[in-house]
């Protein structure tokens, strides 16, 4: 058996159709801020029998179903791409930081898997007839997947998202990524010894066997494995010319190691993600080498293989909209939930509980991958398959808009604008630098709980150091207090007031920072962010000129939008 | 004064010499009380071993205070510490251990680890009688490593170091990941361009709010693995003294099977490491 000439033709015809749309789709998607990857698998869905296979059958048929081995040689390529996919996931997970992680994101990382786990779990083994019928003897790996699908975490998804929300650099950005790494990395495990388990009552080898091997094989590779990478690429960065020697290094190390647990029984991309872990963690892969491995690994296998999942599986027939809401359900109940008991008990406040709780719950071509595998080994069907690709597809979206709602709420934004209260806007009529700095901490006080004294000793101090008046007319009082969220007052003063500034001018605009103690990059990217607005002396003229302080804010809008437009 | 008592363990080991003349030099630089410490039999062989170790350096009585302990030499180092209030324990060290006691943990690696007071390890490259002329001091920005910036600039003062370069390293982990979703690969790079902009200002501003003006202040932004990135560079730049703050937490085995931030310094040390302890306010 083998490629005929008309074959070779469809197999590459097939493959740039299915690339063309998969890009078309991802453009459009790309273009409405949404992850590529869901234009990529909706792609599929239009290309596969839910619509022009459905409009078009023959040509559908001639292009994807020509011959069996036209299909079995689209299926390797397709298989290729999710090892490639797992592999390049596992390239980014650092376990520096997930050993480095403090108690606050341990318990956070614990309980956002946990919740949803036991939440998954438990319902899907108590009340299996809403997913269909699902046989008593496969009830119970059922649960359990349904529990390991609903606790992992799409890394891309959420870097991504925390970049656009402007948090990654926080404590709560920190922490969600931390998390996120570690779910990962425990969801992938726990689901091998799932599928070593079910392998194993196919096949000769015992549950016991499957699971030493497998614990042996993640060992090896964790302790023993990661060092010895690490010495090679450190070799093959020093002695190769370009960074090809490494690069084939990580896909030959990869590919083996798919190789190995498609072996033992487990599927290929276990292996793949865990080397990618092992390989990750190498301090000698150059940043440009991982993007090149990237960008190898997700421009051309991983749209064959996210559009393969439309490609074959009719989704409108398999639509089910019960099982896709309780699923749901029960992963925002898993995810928030957890991360909500897990803040609680680190002590961070409600609102970032929810920030965290959301961010955990975008499973984008994570939870694909898991169901992709599942249903391979017969334990999902196609509804279910389609219920959770939905479920991927929706939480993905949906996640940004609901962290960036939490974040306004807890004023997470660092960014001077989205900060300012209008409260604690006013015009005065100080003649002093102390008078001034007076009557802002007794605005703060007035309207928050801070103690008066508390506050103007420590902004004084921090004044008596050195002066904090700017130029362009711009003076910034600040200081790090003990306090859960960033304060911002200021005062308009027309007359000027002489605040010691840098180009001896009069100051007009003088603004009060308070940050928390706990956050000091905060105190110093305001102070940066707020001189760099004030980066003429335009903008404090352009105050003073207005009347009421809505004005001042819709002034201070006006100017940031046409500064960052 | 930044450190009031200095402590110095001798092992008479053939640096031992070395260590204690710049023992004796820093002891003169910060106005010092020095304590010697030596864990081992006081037998009459130690005993003239030390009294002419003390007498080559020129050491008077009434300069120094002389312990003698038996036991476990880790432990009794770090009860003398507290016992005797040491603020600033010197102890010799090799640029890197073998990988057996790099895991098991050699007396000078537990020192940087678990000691109650700030250490400065001595590496065989360092000059005898010769100030720290390049401080590297490593910052992320927390109220721990402003108190290591403060002490790193009150010793380069001391010392007329030629400068004084404030080190910050960031990564945004995972990155490398979204090059997919952006335009091109120029969006990415625009953003860690950006990035890296961002932490520059916030360094100028750091160094501003300090108030560092009497030494040579110079600044460096990383982009990488927190402790590999600034090892790396204060070796390739040839620094004299590497300080860090104290980890937060204290280290334990599997953060050296899974190293991370500090751990890659300890690990090769890429100069003499002042490990500073303050605590937190």
């Amino acid at each position: 058996m083998h490629l005929t000439s008309n074959d070779i033709t469809i197999f590459i015809f097939s493959i740039s159709v299915m690339l063309f749309c998969a890009r078309l789709f991802g453009e459009v998607f790309r273009k409405l801020h949404q992850p590529v990857v869901i234009g990529e698998i909706i792609a599929g869905i239009f290309l596969g029998p839910s619509f022009f296979g459905l409009l078009f059958p023959e040509l559908y048929s001639s292009i994807f179903n020509s011959s069996p081995i036209v299909e079995i040689t689209l299926q390797g390529i397709v298989e290729l791409a999710i090892v490639m996919l797992m592999l390049v996931t596992g390239l980014e997970v650092d376990l520096s930081i997930v050993f480095s992680q403090g108690k606050k994101a341990s318990l956070i990382s614990f309980f956002s898997i946990a919740f949803p786990m036991l939440i998954g779990f438990g319902f899907s083994y108590l009340f299996p007839q809403f997913f269909g019928d699902i046989s008593e003897e496969k009830k119970l790996f059922f649960a359990l997947f349904i529990g390991t699908a609903l606790s992992v975490t799409a890394l891309p998804v959420v870097v991504r998202m925390l970049m656009d929300l402007n948090i990654f650099k926080t404590e709560i950005g920190t922490i969600i990524i931390t998390a996120a790494m570690f779910t990962d990395i425990f969801g992938w495990i726990f689901f091998s010894f799932i599928l070593g388990s079910i392998g194993s009552s196919n096949s000769q080898h015992s549950i016991q066997n499957q699971i030493v091997t497998i614990l042996i094989f993640i060992l090896v590779l964790l302790f023993i494995g990661r060092k010895v990478f690490n010495s090679i690429i450190k070799f093959l960065e020093r002695f190769t010319i370009s960074i090809g020697g490494v690069i084939s290094f990580i896909f030959i190390i990869g590919f083996l190691g798919a190789a190995f647990t498609q072996y033992i029984g487990l599927h290929a991309i276990l292996g793949a993600f865990l080397v990618g872990i092992a390989l990750g963690d190498s301090v000698h892969i150059k940043e440009e080498t991982r993007e090149i491995v990237q960008q190898f690994a997700t421009n051309i296998f991983a749209p064959l293989f996210f559009v393969s999942i439309g490609l074959r599986l009719n989704f409108i027939q398999n639509f089910d909209l019960k099982i896709i809401l309780i699923l749901l359900a029960l992963s925002i109940f898993g995810k928030v939930l957890g991360s909500l008991f897990g803040s609680y008990l680190s002590g961070i406040k409600t609102n970032d509980s929810f920030i965290i709780g959301f961010g955990m719950n975008a499973y984008g071509a994570m939870q694909i991958v898991l169901s992709l595998v599942a249903k391979q080994v017969g334990l999902i069907n196609d509804r279910i398959f389609v219920s959770l690709v939905v479920l991927a597809i929706t939480t993905s979206i949906l996640s940004a808009p609901v962290m960036s709602f939490f974040i306004k709420r807890a004023k997470r934004k660092l960014n001077f604008i989205d900060l300012l209260n209008k409260d604690l806007i006013f015009f005065s009529d100080a003649k002093t630098k102390n008078e001034i700095i007076e009557e802002l901490c007794k605005k703060v006080s007035s309207k928050t709980k801070l103690n008066y004294n508390l506050v103007l000793e420590n902004v004084m101090e921090r004044e008596n150091q050195m002066s904090t008046g700017l130029a362009n007319h711009l003076a910034v009082p600040h200081a790090k207090l003990k306090i859960n969220s960033i304060v911002i007052a200021v005062a308009i003063n027309k007359d000027g007031i002489d605040f010691d500034s840098l180009d001896g001018r009069k100051t007009h605009v003088i603004i009060l920072l308070l940050t928390p103690i706990d956050q000091p990059e905060a105190q110093l990217k305001l102070l940066s962010d707020i001189a760099k607005f004030f980066n003429s002396p335009d903008i404090a003229q352009k105050l003073i000129s207005v009347s009421s302080k809505e004005e001042v804010i819709v002034s201070l809008e006006q100017i940031s939008k046409n500064k960052f437009a | 004064m930044i450190f009031k008592r200095l402590a110095l363990a001798i092992s008479f080991s053939p640096n031992s010499k070395n260590l204690l003349l710049e023992a004796i030099r820093l002891k003169k630089l910060f106005g010092a009380k020095l304590f010697l410490i030596h864990i081992g039999e006081d037998s009459i062989e130690n005993k003239n071993k030390m009294s002419q170790l003390i007498s080559e350096c020129s050491l008077s009585d009434e300069d120094y205070e002389l312990n003698w302990r038996k036991g476990d030499v880790e432990d009794l180092i770090m009860d003398f510490c507290t016992e005797k209030q040491i603020d600033l324990l010197i102890a010799g060290a090799l640029i890197k251990e073998n990988v057996f006691k790099y895991y098991i943990g050699s007396v000078a690696r537990k020192l940087m680890r678990e000691a109650p007071c700030s250490v400065l390890l001595l590496t065989k490259g360092k000059d005898i009688n010769k100030s720290f002329k390049k401080i590297c001091v490593s910052v992320d920005f927390s109220q721990l490593s402003e108190n290591a910036v403060k002490i790193a600039y009150e010793f380069a003062k001391l010392e007329e170091s030629e400068n004084l370069t404030l080190v910050r390293e960031f990564q945004l982990p995972g990155l490398s990941s979204t090059i997919y979703e952006e335009e091109n690969k120029e969006d990415l790079q625009k953003q860690k361009h950006d990035l890296l902009d961002e932490e520059k200002e916030k360094m100028k501003i750091f160094i501003k709010e300090l108030n560092l003006n009497d030494v040579n202040v110079n600044y460096e932004c990383l982009y990488g693995k927190q402790g590999w990135e600034a090892s790396n560079w204060v070796a390739e730049n040839h620094f004299d003294l590497f300080v860090i703050s104290t980890p937060q937490r204290r280290p334990k085995l599997i953060d050296r099977i899974f190293q991370h931030d500090f751990e890659f310094v300890f690990k090769e040390l890429p100069s003499s490491l002042l490990i500073v302890k303050t605590e937190l306010q």
